[in-house]
């Protein structure tokens, strides 16, 4: 059997359109390997800061179609992954991250998007070692752009206050469906 | 899986209206201009030479610039200052100022029919992150769907031209002169290792993309005459089938009430 120091280190996927929902995963995965005694810590979206700061913005300038949040999104992605994801991976210790590429393909899915040039952005990523979907507890009727949010409450809200037809419930609904399905295909497992 | 756009219906529409839009739009658009070229080719000089120009032949003219986005230029701005990017994560917050330009500025601008003057295209991310070692097809994706001016001007000088005029004015700032991936202390030392390669790079995207040259080291009027000239002799050509592409995604989540305005 595997020591604790040979074990590999893994970078874990935790993908979902809530926040709320995808810390309460988080944890949970976190004492389910503690519990096994593997060290793991959690990589959330937005360490660069750049939503954060895009949301103190004026709401007239923070108008932003899904493409642009998405690239964003990369290069939020590309600031996680080089100071903390791969760098504690490196330490031997394993990251879950909350969320990584599912949540950006299933946000760019409901928006119409192709996969192709989701695909293509998010070249620079890794493939995880594990996939995990949260549980959805609740369906919410639109996120709002505030620290509490996730990218996908984030997003839906910045679009939907450019383009009124853009309605943040529908594109929940839509992104549920895409990761579920995603996760029944690569039989991922739910998390609450 | 292939999921259903949460907007199906109004995307639908557009795009069974967007031949009709274009069509109706293409005689009285604007024309988007791009200047590009080494720091120190002269390109601003010949824009500001170039947009008086324009305006006094009675042209409604905007102007666009490099990373000037409300959006983005804050975020970029800050993190440049502290030197906290790396090539990737540069490229990727240049791609999304540059969407939100080209959502906001410059094709709503195209569509009520200015001329639309760009300092800088995405040409320079091309250039400068290919020197830096990016992957050009990468790049290309994550700014696609292109949207491609009517007139590339590429403004040539020497390496030596290009050095001097930019030291005269000022020292190149970190990510100017490359120092993020030259290693170099000295931003003019690091500025021409890291210059040279860029110019490399146009030259490279001059050949594929076909862009006019302009040898910047000709008297600033002679340029400039030929400018007028070459925009006047330029044939119009329909929009291409990448901008019917980049217009149609904007109409769809921008600009469907310019759109409507104009039908």
């Amino acid at each position: 059997m595997a020591s604790r120091a040979e074990r590999r280190a893994q970078l874990v996927a935790l993908d979902g359109t809530r926040h709320a929902d995808l810390r309460g995963a988080a944890r949970s995965l976190r004492e389910r390997l503690a519990s096994r005694k593997i060290r793991s810590g959690v990589s959330w979206w937005d360490a660069s800061g750049v939503f954060f700061e895009l949301g103190l913005g004026k709401r007239k300038h923070r108008a932003a179609s899904p493409r642009t949040l998405l690239l964003l999104y990369a290069a939020d992605l590309a600031f996680r992954l080089r100071w903390e994801i791969r760098p504690a991976l490196a330490e031997g210790q394993t990251v879950i991250a909350a969320p990584y590429l599912d949540t950006a393909f299933a946000f760019g899915a409901a928006c119409g998007l192709s996969r192709e040039w989701l695909t293509s952005l998010f070249a620079f990523a890794p493939a995880p070692d594990a996939h995990f979907v949260t549980r959805e507890r609740r369906r919410a009727g639109g996120g709002k752009v505030n620290g509490k949010a996730g990218f996908a409450e984030f997003s839906s809200a910045v679009v939907a206050e450019s383009t009124p037809s853009f309605v943040p419930a529908d594109a929940q609904r839509q992104m549920i469906a895409f990761l579920e399905a995603t996760a029944r295909r690569r039989g991922s497992r739910r998390l609450t | 899986m292939t999921a259903t756009p949460a907007r199906t219906s109004l995307t639908r529409v557009t795009k069974q209206k967007m031949p009709a839009l274009l069509a109706e739009r293409e005689a009285n658009r604007g024309l988007l201009i791009a200047f590009e070229g080494a720091d120190g080719s002269g390109k601003t000089t010949q824009r500001k030479l170039f947009t008086r120009w324009l305006e006094s032949q009675g042209h409604r003219v905007v102007t666009t610039k490099w990373a000037s986005s409300p959006l983005v230029k804050p975020l970029l701005k800050a993190r440049k200052k502290v030197h906290a990017l790396s090539p990737e994560e540069l490229c990727l917050l240049q791609a999304a100022d540059f969407r939100h330009r080209l959502d906001r500025e410059i094709l709503p601008a195209l569509w009520s029919g200015a001329m639309v003057v760009a300092d800088r295209y995405l040409f320079t991310s091309l250039a400068r992150d290919a020197a830096r070692g990016l992957d050009l097809d990468w790049m290309l994706h994550a700014y696609s769907p292109l949207f491609w001016p009517d007139l590339v001007l590429n403004f040539t000088v020497s390496l030596d031209t290009s050095t001097s005029r930019v030291a005269s004015k000022r020292t190149p700032k970190f990510y100017d002169a490359g120092q993020d991936v030259t290693n170099l202390d000295d931003p003019i030392s690091s500025y021409r290792a890291f210059e040279s390669r860029v110019m490399r790079e146009y030259e490279n995207l001059s050949l594929i993309f076909r862009f006019v040259n302009v040898d910047g080291e000709r008297p600033i009027y002679e340029q400039h005459k030929r400018i007028r000239l070459l925009f006047q002799e330029g044939r119009r050509a329909a929009w291409g089938e990448w901008n019917v592409e980049a217009l149609t995604e904007w109409i769809e989540w921008t600009g469907a009430q310019e759109a409507d305005h104009g039908e």
